[in-house]
């Protein structure tokens, strides 16, 4: 008898133990302690046990049941609490995968840079990437048989239609709509026929114009400084150098300070320091007289950058076809 | 274009460090693109002492060389013949990089060790012998750094000339640039000669039948010359930036134009028929052997120069092979011309020629620096070739140039740079690069530039002069004034902005392809005849093959990304991109470009891990996506039927769908057909949306129009039907729908079942019916009766007989 008590009393505490859920707890009290539980069952049996014996073993049988209740009220408190162990899974299994998913790293810059501007108060144009000549050059000031169209290795369609080069065509096609003043920036693909290491057939520029009265030069360097400082950080060095594109006069390159060394020089930078961003000017008059407007009252600047290069200087991308080859290994990473 | 420091000091004298002036040049608008040590291939070679020369056995010129470089004696096996005991040459030892990239290394020469290079001149690009080992000055220090002992030192700066600055296409011009830098005197060259000879008209003439495209052609007559190697510092002069030495005649047309930025051509006298010059036009069919014998077909807008029989150069661009200068020549005529840029440009852009006198044509030569060009070759062919300069020069100027004259304002000027310069100190600015300036009033004056400058010609371009010189970086910094003003935000840009994001969260990765594929895409896409997407718009000159036309559609890219992924072993693949498509329409200058959108779902959907086994991809995963996007824009009326014309050919035919919203399409997927994913090297299942976003954004509901929650409680039914494998979902749940009970809230299919026990050839579909009141708590009797009606109706329909 004394065997079958402690027997119970095991068995018990172990289901207790292994008991997932105060549900369990509740129907392991039944089958132990009630009515017709297992305690009562043996309890039954005392009948049949010498009388002698019969003090101690009443007395282990309500240890039993004492014990028993003590250990499924602490069950029960237990699980309630939600301190319980009983219900204990390892938490360092990894979890039921979901889906990440991401921007392309070029998209992600370019929302960066149209964010800066419309925080500027700019409006945001696209434009057509098939183009006529006469935006891509023509109005540009870029005139047939020039040598300034070498500056672009171009892509064509037909006499008349090439693949835009840039993103400038969008100044014109904005001045021809709007009349004075003029916040825009243009994003979009580019194209021109050149393809090695620091080249892709297609990139992606961001095209930038501003016209009013009075707009000058120092505005310019102005508008650049705040931007490079929105993308790169509030101590990037600036170097405005004079230049030439057919569309500005005077013209003028943006160098900054090398953002991988700092300025010691480096690979990167061809050990200058410094590197070439952003092609900018004033916007040449031959320009506005295409569009119509005077340019007795009223001036403007106009800006363009390769989003390529800005993230290859954001993220330490070092070839740029990779850009758009796609591999997940590459895209995971933005 | 490279620069020499040493030639340059020759014109103006600056004391500056190379780095310095490197910068002050790229601030002044000639950026230096690099700073080169012209000696600096010079650092190991040293004055080698020849002590011992011993013939190589088996060899019938060799020598083996024992050779004192100061600290130590290294043995160098030879092949010059004049390697001797005695001799002192230049010694390259280990390591030393040759100009043209050779690494001496030790190594063994018919099985004797050589442990360096004796050199000849031009082996070190320090002049154009070649014949044999240099032999320097005994006195030289044996051991000594050759470049050292010749005290040769020398900068290159490597520029990058912007296209309107063809007035630094020249040392002088850039010496110009340095002294309006530096505020120092610029030295032009002593150009003064002896004209011992006859009158040179009285031996030649020049006849200009094309004035439009020549204005200017002056000739000068040397006779009796002796063609040669140029001497040491022409030679030298042409090496350090980059021009190979040819003879002292060629070498000194070369030299002059890298100094003036005047192209010259020597032309043999001897051979000009009639001696005399005619420039005319081509004529139709005419041929023309240039000087590196290249037979060119002309077009009758070619200008040519002629004798007076046949033509003997492309004008501008090269010379002909029939009045080359060659060993024989003794008598010279120099050709000092202007031709017009365009004429220039059209005729070596048709040809496919780009020399260094065509480059200097295009951009625009100095049209007043013809005769001083034409003197100082002269000058120098009598010193470096001897003969007898005849007296003057011809010089046919049919049309002359006048100086450009502009007004400038001092007060504009201001303006649109934003500075506050004086007007003393613009005139100064403008007169430092040779402008004549002339007061006017207070703020205005009248500005002549030097003709050389042909890219000032309006108040703008002088403007930038004063910048320039003034220095960008002392420009101020400021921000424009600008009224507040909003205009409407582009939508496509936004929803465009909206779509990624939604898919982004949906974790799919955003693609960018290249916008041009391969001209056979449509093909291997197995459109149709009369698909639109045929119109491909083809580009004249494409990089490749693969880039031959642009997309019509976004599935050619999105393959290419899958397979580049596959080939590296990322199998699971979900890729969107959004991008243009181009279609080319008949009688229409530009195509139509669309702005799509494609999904791209491969592999595995949900990937092994010890939560289950990996589940492959299938059609309703990417449906579930197209439905999840869907449901995010609110486009609630979204329908998928089997799509049954040939619009996706490339889709395999059951397992494709169109999305419709309110009977329209916005777009395609379905299951890419195996055979057409091998024609894109793929061998894998994949499956692809197509969307049109203009088309979806037009589905998008304009707003939102809020409805409470239902006050009464919902209550579900379920129906199980055994139907035809055929019949589809959406026709039962379309009649039920039908019925039009209005307490019949939605519908869903809870369970598709075939196999034991349905019946083969039938499957068991079990839907799922809500229904509500909008007025009343609805009892189950009630429901039960309505439930009971529809069953019937739908068992009628739809049960398998
Ligand atoms: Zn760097």
């Amino acid at each position: 008898m004394k065997t079958k008590i402690q027997e119970l009393r095991t068995q018990a505490l172990a289901e207790i133990q292994s008991a997932g859920d105060a549900k369990a707890i509740d129907e392991l009290n039944i089958r132990f302690l009630g009515r017709k539980g297992l305690v009562n069952d043996l309890l039954k049996g005392m009948a049949k046990i010498p009388a002698d014996e019969k003090p101690l073993v009443g007395s282990l049988a309500n240890e039993l049941k004492k014990d028993l209740q003590d250990a499924f009220a602490k069950a029960t408190e237990s699980f309630d609490s939600g301190n319980g162990t009983a219900d204990a899974i390892d938490v360092t299994l990894p979890g039921r995968p979901g889906k990440v998913g991401g921007l392309h790293p070029l998209t992600t810059i370019n929302l960066e840079i149209c964010d800066i501007f419309t925080r500027l108060g700019f409006d945001i144009a696209q434009g057509p990437e098939v183009e006529l000549d006469y935006y891509n050059f023509e109005a540009l000031n870029f005139p047939k048989d020039h040598p300034a169209r070498d500056m672009q290795d171009t892509f064509f369609v037909s006499d008349n239609v090439v693949l835009r080069t840039h993103t400038s065509p969008m100044q014109v096609r904005t001045m021809e709509k709007q009349a004075p003043p003029v916040r825009v920036i243009a994003p979009g693909k580019v194209y021109r026929c050149d393809s090695d290491i620091t080249h892709t057939p297609m990139f992606a520029q961001v095209e930038g114009l501003v016209v009013d009265k009075g707009i000058s030069f120092a505005d310019l360097k102005g508008v650049l400084t705040t931007l490079i400082h929105q993308i790169f950080d509030n101590k990037t060095p600036l170097r405005f150098r004079p230049s030439f594109f057919p569309f500005t006069e005077p013209s003028a390159e943006v160098d900054i300070g090398c953002v991988m060394c700092k300025g010691k020089g480096c690979r990167v930078c061809s050990q200058t320091g410094w590197l070439e961003i952003l092609g900018s000017g004033m916007v040449h008059p031959k320009v506005f007289e295409f569009v119509g407007y005077d340019t007795s009252q009223i001036s403007g600047f106009a800006f363009g950058m390769g989003v390529e290069r800005i993230a290859m200087l954001k993220y330490g991308i070092d070839d740029i076809r990779k850009y758009y080859e796609n591999d997940v290994r590459f895209l995971n990473q933005f | 274009m490279l620069v020499s420091l040493n030639w340059l000091q020759q014109y103006v004298t600056v004391e500056a460090e190379p780095r310095d002036i490197a910068h002050a040049l790229t601030m002044a608008g000639l950026e230096v693109e690099g700073v080169h040590d012209r000696f600096a291939h010079l650092e190991t070679v040293v004055v080698g002492e020849i002590v011992s020369a011993e013939p190589v056995k088996g060899s019938d010129h060799l020598q083996v060389c024992k050779v004192d470089a100061g600290q130590q004696t290294f043995q160098v096996v030879c092949g010059a013949p004049n390697a001797r005991a005695g001799l002192k040459a230049p010694l390259a030892l280990q390591g030393t990089e040759l100009p043209d990239g050779a690494i001496i290394a030790k190594g063994k020469l018919m099985g004797v060790v050589s442990e360096g290079m004796l050199c000849s001149e031009k082996e070190l690009e320090l002049g154009v012998a070649s014949g044999g080992i240099m032999e320097l000055d005994p006195a030289l220090p044996t051991g000594q750094n050759l470049a050292m002992a010749l005290n040769l030192s020398d900068t290159i700066f490597e520029l990058g000339i912007t296209p309107n600055r063809s007035d630094c296409l020249s040392m002088i011009g850039v010496a110009r640039e340095l002294s309006a830098i530096y505020g120092v005197e610029m030295r032009l060259p002593d150009i003064s000669l002896p004209e011992d000879g006859e009158p040179v008209q009285d031996i030649t003439s020049v006849d200009i039948l094309d004035p439009d495209h020549c204005p200017r052609y002056a000739a000068r007559v040397i006779k009796g010359i002796k063609i040669g190697p140029s001497p040491a510092w022409l030679a030298q002069s042409l090496l350090a930036v980059g021009v190979r030495p040819i003879s002292n005649i060629v070498d000194v047309t070369n030299y002059v134009m890298m100094e003036t930025g005047q192209p010259l051509h020597a032309f043999d006298f001897d051979l000009l028929e009639e001696g005399r010059i005619v420039v005319r036009l081509a004529e139709k069919g005419e041929k023309f052997i240039t000087l590196d014998s290249r037979d060119n077909e002309l077009e009758p807008d070619m200008l040519m120069i002629c004798d007076g029989k046949k033509a003997v150069a492309l004008a501008g661009v090269m010379g002909g092979l029939n009045s080359e200068i060659n060993d024989n020549t003794t008598n010279v005529l120099i050709e000092s011309a202007h031709f017009s840029p365009m004429s220039v440009r059209k005729t070596a852009k048709r040809l496919g020629y780009h020399t260094e006198a065509s480059h200097r044509f295009e951009r625009g030569a100095d049209h007043e620096g013809v005769l001083f060009a034409a003197q100082r070759a002269a000058q120098l062919m009598l010193q470096t070739a001897g003969g007898v300069c005849a007296k003057g020069a011809v010089d046919a100027h049919p049309v002359t140039v006048e100086k450009a004259e502009i007004t400038l304002s001092a007060s504009r000027t201001n303006v649109i740079l934003g500075t506050d310069i004086s007007y003393d100190r613009i005139v100064k600015y403008l007169e430092s690069v040779n402008m004549e300036v002339e007061t006017l009033d207070q703020d205005l004056m009248m500005v002549r530039p030097p003709v050389y400058r042909v890219d000032v010609s309006r108040p703008e371009d002088l403007m930038e002069e004063v910048a320039r010189l003034f220095g960008y970086d002392n420009i101020p910094t400021t921000w424009p004034a600008a009224a507040m003003e909003i205009h409407r935000a582009d939508p496509v840009r936004d929803f465009g902005l909206k779509l990624r994001t939604a898919l982004c969260g949906q974790g799919f990765r955003e693609a960018i392809n290249y916008s041009f594929v391969a001209a056979d895409t449509p093909d291997r896409l197995q459109l149709s005849e009369k698909d639109k997407r045929r119109q491909t718009l083809p580009i004249l000159n494409p990089l490749t093959e693969d880039q031959a036309v642009m997309r019509t559609s976004l599935l050619p890219g999105l393959f290419a990304s899958v397979a580049v992924n596959v080939n590296y072993q990322n199998k699971d693949l979900a890729l969107f991109e959004i991008g243009k498509t181009f279609i080319a329409e008949k009688g229409q200058e530009l195509p139509t470009e669309t702005e799509s959108l494609c999904l791209v779902l491969s592999g595995a959907n949900i990937s092994q891990s010890w939560h289950g086994k990996a589940v492959r991809t299938d059609f309703y995963d990417l449906k579930g996506c197209c439905e999840t996007l869907l449901a995010g824009l609110h486009i609630v009326d979204a329908a998928y039927a089997r799509l049954s014309d040939d619009t996706a050919p490339y889709l395999t035919k059951g397992q494709c769908a169109e999305i419709l919203s309110r009977e329209k399409r916005v777009g395609v997927l379905g299951k890419v057909r195996p055979e057409v994913l091998k024609k894109f090297d793929i061998k894998q299942d994949v499956f692809v949306a197509e969307i049109d976003v203009t088309s979806l954004l037009e589905a998008v509901p304009e707003k939102i129009t809020y409805e409470a929650p239902p006050r009464f409680p919902a209550t579900d039914r379920d129906i199980t039907i055994i139907s035809d494998k055929a019949v589809e979902a959406d026709a039962v749940l379309a009649h039920i729908r039908k019925m039009n009970h209005e307490w019949v809230r939605s519908l869903e299919v809870v369970a598709v079942y075939e196999g034991d026990p349905v019946p083969e050839g039938k499957k068991s579909l079990s839907f799922r019916i809500t229904y509500r009141s909008d007025t009343t708590t609805l009892q189950d009797k009630e429901v039960n009766e309505v439930h009971e009606g529809i069953g019937k109706e739908v068992m009628s329909t739809f049960a398998a007989a």
